[in-house]
């Protein structure tokens, strides 16, 4: 399951990265690193970008990035 | 006399570190100019000390993946041929995300410079219910810890101590294995940070001010009243003000007319410099008050929320949030808001930000536009409150984003074809910004402008003046002083190359002085409004009637909208050039940007002028 399935409140652990790219380094940079408890947060209307938090960071990336960022529910 | 200490000003993005910087350099600050670097960090003199501090990007982490992380990360590791490596590392960590900070400690940990660790935003940690052990994160790193509230400058003192003598910094101890991965180095971090900050509770403040904030309806809704807020106080708020900057240089040209002897020393100084330099001079409150709005914006974390706002909208023209940032700026100046484009990741996108930048309205073009907006639209209020000036402002603001936007798209879909590059963005907790960080901050960008003024619009406001002066007509002495103003002007330099250039504009309504100042302005637009003060200060120099007014009996509605038409498109910015130049490092880019704004810039005077007559303008 993918990031961008998950409900809005609802919390997850990063599982792992579809693909390993710069955008993906990146964001391990940030602290998502597999094994990360996030929480989404909100969805900006029209399929804009997503909002996730994780510690007492917060950040948003878009749905098509989402898609390649696997979570397992918790 | 040996060389000051260069101690290098390190941290994640978004940490405090400028804040920090900013209140230990006060104003004294310059912006780094190193040839052949593209990006130019900020330097300044510690105050009180010997010390150089040198303000570098933030990153992440060593594996740069945007031009101004590559400039830190090769400054730090001595790759950097013209800025030479530091001699010590002042690192600052974020207090609310000590884990983000050491991660990137611990890969300065192995470069092995004497370091001391600053951590900001302390108040911060104890209003979350939270407290730091600092003697134990000393103890951990090897290095000295200096917790300080940045905004109050609390802990500063003892920052600025130690910067004044190199030994008080210390090589930190490693906190992973030189190979170790990205997980494996956040597994080590975590351990230490759980290790000297209480676990933090949540930030109701900023959960709080989110919810409105990001709201699918409160959200627009706020950011467009900032926007308009934004475009009624650059007009607005900065009248006062303006006027009294405007009778200061009357009184100066009264002064010199009365203790200069009638001749060409006088005109030199009242025409010359004092009209010219004034004309611009009269618009620094308008560019204050932007930078300050500016500034606030991103020093209370607001910028990052409308780039999540936009980023839907801005998607659709092949752009991202973060490209908001630069063009925002951008309407403050191109200069920075160009330079800005470093932030954007893909070089794609961070062309197609630069090139349209300078379709942003700045600044410069406020001084033409107010100069022609207040002499020929009317200053009533719509339902009372509504400006109409303000509304025409608004009006050309709105058309050249409009136009800029789908410049970008069709470059998008022409020359910069590729794939969505993705946007990343973080959301700092909000923040009541710092009144000195505003003041430095504003004050440098401004500055920008006034050394312009200063330097470049004198040397032109001088080189027109001596266009028009020269060679000098032979009046008979019974002519009348009017008279013999123009008769001078008609046989001057100016008046011969306007009357020269003049065809060329004759399709889109510029006379022969509207065609000069157009062509100074390719220097710099401000240049315009000190080109018609000149051209028509000597039309009216006997009568004591303001440039406006003497813009509104000469002019025609539809040539005075060409005018305006042409200001809104064209790229008439030596400086924008040369940054464009430097950014893209290549001629072919800025060469390109003002093929295609003059085009437009022409095409659109052309529609305006003929449709106004055809309305009967």
């Amino acid at each position: 399951m993918n990031i961008n399935e998950l409900a809005v409140g609802k919390n997850a652990l990063i599982e792992r990265y579809r693909s390993n790219t710069v955008f993906s380094e990146r964001l391990m940079e940030l602290g998502l690193t597999p094994g990360t408890r996030i929480t989404l947060v909100r969805r900006a209307p029209f399929s804009g970008p997503i909002e996730i938090a994780y510690g007492h960071l917060r950040l948003a990336l878009r749905p098509a990035e989402g898609d390649g960022i696997y979570i397992l529910p918790v | 006399m040996p060389h000051a200490t260069r101690i290098a000003f390190v941290g994640t993005p978004n940490c405090g570190k400028t804040t920090i910087f900013n209140t230990l350099t006060g104003l004294r600050q310059k912006v780094g100019n190193f040839p052949g670097v593209t990006v130019a960090p900020a330097v300044g003199r510690v105050t009180g000390t010997n010390t150089e501090a040198i303000d570098l990007p933030g990153i992440y982490s060593f594996a740069p993946k945007s031009p101004d992380e590559q400039l830190t990360v090769g400054v730090l590791s001595g790759m950097e041929q013209t800025i030479p490596r530091p001699d010590g590392i002042a690192f600052i960590i974020d207090g609310t995300n000590i884990e983000k900070g050491l991660f990137l400690f611990s890969y300065f940990a192995e470069l092995g410079l004497p370091s001391i660790v600053v951590v900001t935003m302390i108040d911060e940690i104890k209003a979350c219910g939270s407290t730091l052990d600092d003697i134990e994160l000393e103890h951990i790193l090897g290095v000295p810890v200096i917790p300080v509230v940045g905004n109050k400058g609390s802990g500063i003192e003892d920052v600025r101590l130690k910067l004044t003598d190199i030994k008080e910094f210390a090589v930190p101890n490693k906190l992973a294995e030189p190979e170790a991965d990205i997980p494996a180095r956040y597994t080590s971090v975590r351990n230490i940070a759980a290790n000297v900050v209480a676990s933090p509770v949540r930030d109701r403040r900023t959960e709080f001010l989110d919810k409105i904030f990001l709201h699918p309806i409160a959200g627009p809704t706020v950011f467009l009243a900032v926007m308009a807020l934004f475009f009624q106080s650059i007009f607005t708020w900065a009248t006062p003000l303006m006027d009294g900057i405007d009778s200061m240089f009357s009184l100066a040209q009264d002064g010199i007319n009365t203790v200069v002897p009638d001749g060409i020393a006088r005109s030199f100084l009242a025409k010359g410099i004092v009209a010219g330099v004034g004309s611009v001079l009269v618009f620094l409150p308008q560019i204050l008050i932007l930078n300050v709005f500016i500034v606030i914006l991103e020093d209370c974390g607001y910028l990052a929320r409308a780039a999540f706002l936009v980023d839907r909208a801005m998607g659709l023209f092949g752009l991202q949030g973060r490209s908001f940032i630069p063009l925002l700026g951008s309407f403050a100046c191109a200069i920075p808001g160009i330079m800005s484009a470093r932030i954007i990741p893909s070089e794609k996108d961070r062309m197609i930000t630069m090139l349209i930048a300078p379709l942003m309205t700045c600044s410069a073009r406020l001084p033409v536009y107010a100069l022609l907006i207040s002499a020929f639209i009317a200053p009533i209020y719509i339902g009372g409150f509504f400006s109409l000036q303000a509304m025409v402002l608004a009006g050309l603001y709105i058309a050249a984003t409009l136009v800029g936007l789908l410049i970008a798209l069709l470059l998008k879909k022409t020359m910069f074809r590729g794939a969505q590059t993705p946007f990343l963005i973080e959301f700092p907790p909000y923040r009541k910004p710092s009144l000195k960080n505003i003041a430095v901050s504003a004050w440098g960008r401004s500055r920008e402008f006034l050394i312009n003024a200063g330097t470049i619009i004198l040397t032109l406001s001088v080189i027109l003046w001596v266009l028009a002066e020269f060679p000098r007509a032979n009046i008979p002495a019974e002519m009348q002083p009017l008279q013999a103003a123009q008769t001078q002007l008609e046989y001057s330099f100016a008046g011969r190359i306007g009357h020269t250039l003049q065809p060329a504009f004759a399709p889109i309504g510029f006379d022969w002085k509207m065609t000069v100042g157009v062509i100074g302005s390719f220097a710099a637009r401000e240049v315009f409004v000190a080109v018609m003060g000149q051209l028509y200060a000597a039309d009216v120099s006997e009568n004591d009637v303001t440039l406006r007014e003497a813009l509104g009996a000469n002019i025609s509605l539809a040539s005075a909208l060409a005018v305006l038409a042409f200001y809104v498109f064209a790229l008439q910015c030596i400086s924008t050039i040369a940054v464009l130049r430097r950014e893209t490092n290549s001629w072919k880019w800025p060469a390109f940007a003002f093929v295609y704004t003059f085009v437009l810039a022409y095409s659109a005077s052309f529609a305006a002028y003929h449709i106004t007559l055809f309305l009967g303008g």
